[in-house]
Parts: structure tokens; C-alpha cells; sequence
């Protein structure tokens, strides 16, 4: 190996090679043996727990299977059920509701945040962690102590009483359940999108804005001519997992709603595939739905990319 | 601001806007300081539920202070729920988090290497399909893995099978992950390639390379990594809602939504319960705090 070391710098030199060992056929050889070795582990997982089971998902979503007895071959059956029950609708509503306000209102407010957090002065770090603090705590947590802030008896409502507002029993209310349980996921959801965010502020070259004052740009002038185009590419990045992310909302609403049995106010995509397939026993049905789910999330990211162009600034 | 030269006039304004400037600055710390604090009121009222009696929640002001630190309410929910203590569940996840950090550190430090370092075929075709599985909601592989972990057997375990085992909540990260891979691959592509030409003139093999020279450098990244993959196994919630079955094997998460169903209206008790399963993250937090930042700004993945 070592002897065609002064081959592999005299190629390097002429047409710089795409990698650090040298080419050559030899080379790619050895280089194959080893790259199978060391991804043997992801290769492995890669079969038999993410990439194969996707198809064996849809294998199973079309049969009826209780675990116990021999799964039965229906065809598409699950599917045309999946789209007459009402659970489902709902489940598919909600989840399509809660993406639909929280995404957009929790970009917002981050991309605020982050704009106020970007400033040089003392103690901003300190400033930050707190800001920061939600990202590492575990929904289920969280969703306790929200339950409480939202309680008959909970700080909320002792704050509306002294404004003279009658309380509100949120969670426990169909219309307001959800709505109280996104405003929970934004708070939540904050950090980790104003982390990036600042990532994005920061990488723009402070003599754009220079520049822009120079020219007389004002405040908020400068924000929508340099900062928004700039930071587009930031934004459209946090959309998408944001998107992503949205769509597979379960923690919060397992342990807000009724435990065990949220009432149909706030029942989400993967609350509904986890009891039919983790409580009931219908791994078809869960199978079936979980296929759903994966299409309108792949139809809603490519959809969401095709917009790509029309506002996202690419420096 | 070249004070002699300037007329009476200028210096006048320059001053008043400098005094704008820091009515401007004190206006933005004060909004900060406020917003800041109004992150943390939840956190807060956790603190001062935890420490007020049932009686005392119920009837004082949301701002208020317990009138005297009741730390009783923690024993309360340490030994609430019957034949476990909530250090059982503390001790399960922290197993399960560790193992499955461990894993991931390891396979993913390897694929990332291969993808960094070897030419091979497919080599982007493959990378394309690990990156997709980040985007792809996980969800859909439930059931098929269920009915895996449900077909391997486990002699000790009662069911016969993988299932009511923390088996399948960290043998999984032992097979690589796209995180991981992603984020290692980055680091070790910034990697010179002089150091490990170096080694290789000393005779040193593509593995001793990874182990000697790559995986020592990357130490920031694989804190980077072992952090997030700890906190996620920690904080995952469906999961061990799935696999485990009995008391004595739940995790923190599962422990406390189960104690949740339980003890319906004891605030004081839940609150502590909450507060002290996300101590651990807390202090992880303030320790190393810029691994989480860069971790988030890498990859752009949230907790």
C-alpha cells in the first residue's frame, strides 16, 4: 500500500481527486472492502429497520392482522375504511390544524426572538440560556405542568379572574383544547428554531447593513431588504422539519387529553396509529394509516419545496 | 466624532442621539430581561407548586410563594406509586439512554468515516437514502418493528420475546443512525488530509486511522452527538409506551404520565415529579450549553 503513496500525490497534483486516498482501480478496490466493513452496522440497520420496513408497512396495511391469527389478504380494504371513519377524519383534521397554526405562528415569533436576541451587549448569554431552557425538556413534563397552568384552578384562570374574564376550562373545552395545546408546542418549540435563526442572523456580513445606512436604509427598511431575503434560506430549512415535525405531534396530547382516551378534540395522525396498533391491535389499520400519514407528509414537503423558488434567496 | 472640529450644533445632536441610543439599549435589555423571564414562568410555577401544600395551590394567588418549603411532596411522589420508587424509573433511563448513546457514537462514527474518507460505489445514492430517513417520519416504521422485536426471542423476558424488554428501545442505535452520520461526516471532512497520509506512510490501516487519529479529533462532535442522542432517548415517550410493559421497567417519561393517570389533582406531587425528571436535562443544559447550540445549528434538529 504504502509504495504508490508518490502516485497517489502526483495524481492529486494534477486533477485534484475527489477523495483523500488515491485513485486508481487497486485503490477503489481496498477502498470498497473497507467502506463495507465500517458501514456494515448502518447497512444492517438500515434493511431492517428503517428502509425495508417502510415496504413492509405497506405490505401489511393490506392485510388484517390482530397478531394472533394468521393476517388475512384484503387488498386496499383498510385504506377505504381508513377514509369512511370518522376517528380518522378527525385525527387527520387536528393534526392538519395544529401544523397549519403552529408552524407559521411559531416561525414568526422565533424569527422575532431571534432578532431581538442578536445584539451585542452584556449578558446575552444569559439572556439566552434562558430563552434556551424548553429545548431539553421532555414534552411529557412539560405537558404536566401546562395541565396545570390550564387547571380549573390553575394560574391562567387566576389571571383572567382578575381581569374580570370568566375561566376557561381549555384543555378540558373541545374548541379551545387544541388551540391551548399549540400554544404549549410553540413555547416549547421555540429554542431550537431561534438557534437557528441567530446561526442564520450571525453568517449575514455586517457590511450589507453598513452600506444600507450609508444609503440612509432605516431600521425597519434594512430588516426587509437585507435581513428577510438573507435569512430565507434559514427559514425555509426550519419550515420543512418544522413541517415534519408538526405532523408526528403525540406526547404533548397523550398526556394533556384524558389519559389513554383524548377526546376527539384532540386526537392526532400518531395518536390514532398508536391505538390502533398498540391498544387495538389492528396492525393493518395501523399500517394503513401510518402509509397515509407518510403520503400527505411527503406530499406536503414537496409541495412546500416547490415554492422554494419563488422566495427563497440563495446568496 | 472629532470633537474640536465639530460646530456646537453637531455636538448637540450627537449627543442626544447617543443618549436615544441608550434609552434604545436599556428600552431592549428590559424587554429581553421581561420576555426571558416570561419563558421561565412555567418552569417557576413548577418550583412553587412543588413546594406548597394541596390546600395552599388550591387557594393563593398565581405569583404567590408557598408559605413554607414542603419538600415533603417530593418523598410523596418518590414512593407514590406501589412497589417501585421513581428511582427505578430514573435508573431505567438512564441504562437505556447510555446504551443507546454508546451505539450511536459508535456505528455512526464509522459510517460517517466511510463517507468521508473511502471512494466508493453508490457511495452518494447511499448517503441520499440515510439523509431521507431524517425527513421521513418515523412513525411508519412502528409496526413492522414491532413485529420484529415481537419475533426475536428473549428467554428471560416474559413474554419469551423482545417485547416488555428495554431491548428494543437502544439495540437500534448499535445500527447506525442519520444524525450521527450526518453530523460526523461534516466534522470529518474538515479533517487534513496530511495527518492521516502521515499515518498511512507509518504503515497504519484505514481502521487504526479512525481510531487513532479521526475518532480522538472528533471529540467535539461526538459530545455533540452523545448529548443529543442521550436527550432524546430520555425525553421519547412513545416508544417505551409501546415496548415496555411493567412498572418496575418504565422510564421517567412513561413513569410520570402513568403517575399522571394516577394521582389526578395532586398538583403539588406531579409538579415534583416533573421538576426532577427534567433536572438531569437541565444541568446537562447549563453544563454544555454550546454543544446543544451547535448541535441545532448543524443539523438544524430539534430536541
Amino acid at each position: 500500500m504504502t509504495s504508490t503513496v508518490p502516485v497517489a500525490e502526483l495524481t492529486g497534483a494534477v486533477e485534484s481527486p475527489p477523495r483523500r486516498f488515491r485513485p486508481g482501480a487497486a485503490r477503489r478496490r481496498s477502498d470498497t472492502r473497507w467502506a463495507l466493513l465500517f458501514l456494515t452496522p448502518t447497512l444492517i440497520g438500515l434493511a431492517v429497520l428503517s428502509a425495508g420496513p417502510i415496504l413492509a408497512t405497506f405490505g401489511i396495511s393490506l392485510t388484517k392482522w390482530d397478531m394472533l391469527t394468521t393476517p388475512q389478504f384484503v387488498g386496499l380494504d383498510n385504506y377505504v375504511r381508513l377514509i369512511g371513519d370518522d376517528r380518522f377524519l378527525r385525527a387527520l383534521r387536528n393534526t392538519v390544524f395544529y401544523t397549519v397554526v403552529s408552524v407559521p405562528l411559531g416561525l414568526a415569533l422565533a424569527l422575532a426572538l431571534a432578532t431581538a436576541l442578536n445584539q451585542q451587549i452584556r449578558g446575552i448569554a444569559w439572556i439566552r440560556t434562558a430563552y434556551f431552557l424548553p429545548l431539553v425538556t421532555s414534552a411529557t413534563a412539560i405537558a404536566l405542568v401546562w395541565l396545570w397552568i390550564y387547571s380549573p384552578a390553575g394560574p391562567l384562570n387566576d389571571i383572567l379572574r382578575a381581569f374580570g374574564i370568566s375561566p376557561q376550562r381549555w384543555v378540558a373545552d373541545p374548541t379551545l383544547a387544541m388551540p391551548s395545546i399549540i400554544a404549549m408546542s410553540i413555547w416549547q418549540g421555540l429554542p431550537a428554531n431561534v438557534i437557528i435563526f441567530l446561526a442564520g442572523l450571525q453568517a449575514i456580513p455586517a457590511e450589507y447593513y453598513d452600506a444600507a445606512s450609508v444609503d440612509g436604509a432605516g431600521r425597519r427598511s434594512r430588516f426587509r431588504s437585507i435581513t428577510l431575503p438573507l435569512l430565507t434560506p434559514s427559514i425555509f430549512f426550519t419550515g420543512v422539519l418544522a413541517l415534519i415535525g408538526a405532523f408526528q405531534v403525540f406526547d404533548q396530547v397523550y398526556v394533556m387529553a384524558n389519559p389513554g382516551k383524548p377526546g376527539e378534540a384532540t386526537i392526532t395522525l400518531v395518536y390514532f396509529i398508536y391505538e390502533a396498533g398498540f391498544r387495538n391491535f389492528k396492525m393493518g389499520y395501523a399500517g394503513a394509516a401510518s402509509w397515509i400519514m407518510f403520503l400527505i407528509v411527503a406530499v406536503a414537503t414537496i409541495l412546500y419545496f416547490r415554492t422554494q423558488n419563488r422566495w427563497v434567496h440563495y446568496q | 466624532m472629532t470633537a474640536p472640529a465639530t460646530t456646537p450644533a453637531v455636538v448637540h445632536r450627537a449627543t442626544r442621539r447617543s443618549a436615544g441610543r441608550r434609552a434604545r439599549k436599556a428600552g431592549l435589555y428590559l424587554a429581553l430581561v421581561a420576555g426571558g423571564l416570561a419563558m421561565m414562568i412555567p418552569f417557576l410555577w413548577m418550583l412553587t407548586t412543588s413546594l406548597k401544600t394541596r390546600a395552599e395551590v388550591f387557594s393563593s394567588p398565581p405569583f404567590s410563594f408557598p408559605t413554607g418549603l414542603h419538600w415533603d411532596n417530593y418523598t410523596k411522589m418518590w414512593f407514590a406509586l406501589p412497589g417501585v420508587t421513581f428511582g427505578t424509573f430514573f435508573q431505567n433511563s438512564i441504562v437505556i439512554a447510555s446504551l443507546a448513546t454508546l451505539g450511536q457514537l459508535i456505528t455512526c462514527s464509522m459510517a460517517a468515516y466511510a463517507f468521508a474518507v473511502f471512494d466508493f460505489r453508490f457511495k452518494r445514492v447511499l448517503f441520499a437514502l440515510i439523509l431521507a430517513t431524517l425527513i421521513i417520519p418515523f412513525q411508519i416504521v412502528l409496526v413492522p418493528n414491532f413485529i420484529l422485536y415481537r419475533f426475536l426471542p428473549f428467554p428471560l423476558s416474559e413474554s419469551g420475546n423482545w417485547i416488555g424488554t428495554n431491548l428494543p428501545l437502544w439495540v437500534w442505535a448499535f445500527f447506525g443512525g442519520a444524525f450521527g452520520t450526518f453530523l460526523l461526516r461534516q466534522f470529518f471532512l474538515t479533517v487534513p488530509n496530511e495527518l492521516a497520509d502521515a499515518a498511512r506512510v507509518d504503515g497504519a490501516n484505514p481502521w487504526q486511522i479512525f481510531v487513532r487519529i479521526y475518532v480522538p479529533l472528533a471529540k467535539p462532535a461526538l459530545a455533540t452527538l452523545a448529548i443529543f442522542q442521550f436527550m432524546w432517548s430520555w425525553n421519547d415517550l412513545l416508544d417505551p409506551l409501546i415496548y415496555l410493559r411493567d412498572l418496575p421497567t418504565y422510564t421517567t417519561t412513561v413513569g410520570l404520565a402513568f403517575f399522571q393517570g394516577q394521582y389526578v389533582g395532586k398538583w403539588p406531587e406531579m409538579m415534583a415529579g416533573a421538576l426532577v425528571s427534567l433536572l438531569p436535562m437541565i444541568i446537562l443544559f447549563l453544563v454544555a450549553q454550546k454543544y446543544f447550540v451547535r448541535g441545532i445549528t448543524l443539523s438544524g434538529l430539534k430536541g
